[in-house]
C-alpha cells in the first residue's frame, strides 16, 4: 500500500506515478517476456488456409459484382 | 451474414464509389498481414485457438463488408481490433466460457515450445493469463504484445488513457500474484513477486 519510493529508483521508464503499488522491474520484465512469448507463439503460428481462401472468395466476388469495367478473370 | 449488427442505423450507401481494384487489392494485403495478429489477440480472449479461429472468420468478414469505413492512413490493427473485440462481447464470450469448461483452456492443449528466452514457463503463464479478469486480459495484450498504444487501447476499449493504464497495472500485479503461487524460482530464492511487490528497490540480493 505504501507509496514505494520513487526516490531510490528513478521512475525513467515512462510508468505514471499515480500507480499505488510498483512492481518489481524483474518480475515486471518476466511478466513482459512471458506475454510477448505467449503472444509471438501464436503469432509465429501457420495461419490456416481457409482465411485466404475467404478473402479470394471475397474478392473475387466483388470484382465480378463491380465486373462491369473489369473482365471476368477466372 | 449482416455486418448491420455493428452499425444499427442503415445508412444508404451514399458514397457508394466502388473501390478500385488497386484499392481492393492493399485492403486485402493488409487484412492478410494482420491474421497473424487478430489469431493471437482473439486466443487471448477467447482463451481456446478453435474459437480464436470463427472469431477471426468472423473478423475478416465484417472487415470485408466494412471495407468503406476504414480511414486509409489509421491503423488497421487497431481497427480490426475493434472489429474483433465487439465481435468477442457480442458474439462469442458466452461460447468461450462453455469451450474451456469442457475442454480446458488453449493453454493446457497448445504445445509450448521457443520459449527460450522467457523465465516463466508459458504453460503456467497462459493458465495465470486466462485467470485474469477480461478487461484487464484484453489490455495487457494489447499494450504488452501487440504493439498498439495506450492510446490506441483506449480507442479500441472505449476508455480513457488512464483507465488502460490503471488495467495494466492491475493486470500485471494480479498475474505477480497468481503466478507466485506456483513456482517462480527463476526469479530469484526470495524474491517470489508478492514480496517483490513490497520491496521495490530493495537492491541488497544480500549475498
Amino acid at each position: 500500500m505504501s507509496r514505494l519510493d520513487t526516490a531510490m529508483s528513478d521512475p525513467g521508464e515512462g510508468f505514471d506515478d499515480d500507480f499505488e503499488l510498483v512492481l518489481d522491474p524483474k518480475v515486471q520484465e518476466s511478466i513482459g517476456r512471458s506475454l510477448k512469448a505467449h503472444y509471438d507463439d501464436i503469432v509465429n503460428a501457420p495461419v490456416p488456409d481457409k482465411f485466404l481462401v475467404l478473402l479470394a472468395q471475397l474478392e473475387a466476388t466483388e470484382q465480378r459484382a463491380a465486373g462491369a469495367s473489369t473482365d471476368e478473370c477466372k | 451474414m449482416s455486418a448491420s449488427d455493428s452499425s444499427p442505423k442503415s445508412e444508404p450507401r451514399a458514397k457508394s464509389e466502388p473501390r478500385t481494384e488497386a484499392q481492393a487489392r492493399d485492403f486485402k494485403e493488409g487484412l492478410i498481414r494482420e491474421i497473424p495478429n487478430l489469431r493471437a489477440f482473439a486466443a487471448s480472449l477467447s482463451g481456446s485457438m478453435q474459437l480464436a479461429d470463427d472469431l477471426v472468420q468472423d473478423t475478416l468478414l465484417k472487415a470485408w463488408g466494412n471495407s468503406d469505413k476504414f480511414e486509409p492512413g489509421t491503423s488497421l490493427r487497431a481497427w480490426l481490433f475493434t472489429i474483433l473485440r465487439n465481435t468477442y462481447y457480442s458474439l462469442y464470450r458466452k461460447r468461450g466460457r462453455e469451450v474451456q469448461d469442457s475442454e480446458g483452456t488453449y493453454a493446457e492443449r497448445m504445445a509450448t515450445h521457443g520459449n527460450q528466452e522467457s523465465h516463466l514457463d508459458l504453460a503456467d503463464f497462459r493458465k495465470a493469463l486466462a485467470k485474469l479478469p477480461e478487461e484487464q486480459r484484453e489490455v495487457l495484450i494489447m499494450v504488452g504484445a501487440t504493439g498498439l498504444s495506450y492510446e490506441e487501447a483506449a480507442d479500441i476499449c472505449g476508455v480513457a488513457i488512464g483507465t488502460i493504464k490503471s488495467r495494466v497495472n492491475r493486470a500485471r500485479t494480479k498475474l505477480a500474484e497468481l503466478l507466485s503461487i506456483g513456482s517462480v524460482d527463476d526469479l530469484g530464492p526470495d524474491r517470489t513477486s508478492a514480496a517483490a511487490m513490497q520491496r521495490v528497490g530493495s537492491e541488497s540480493v544480500g549475498s
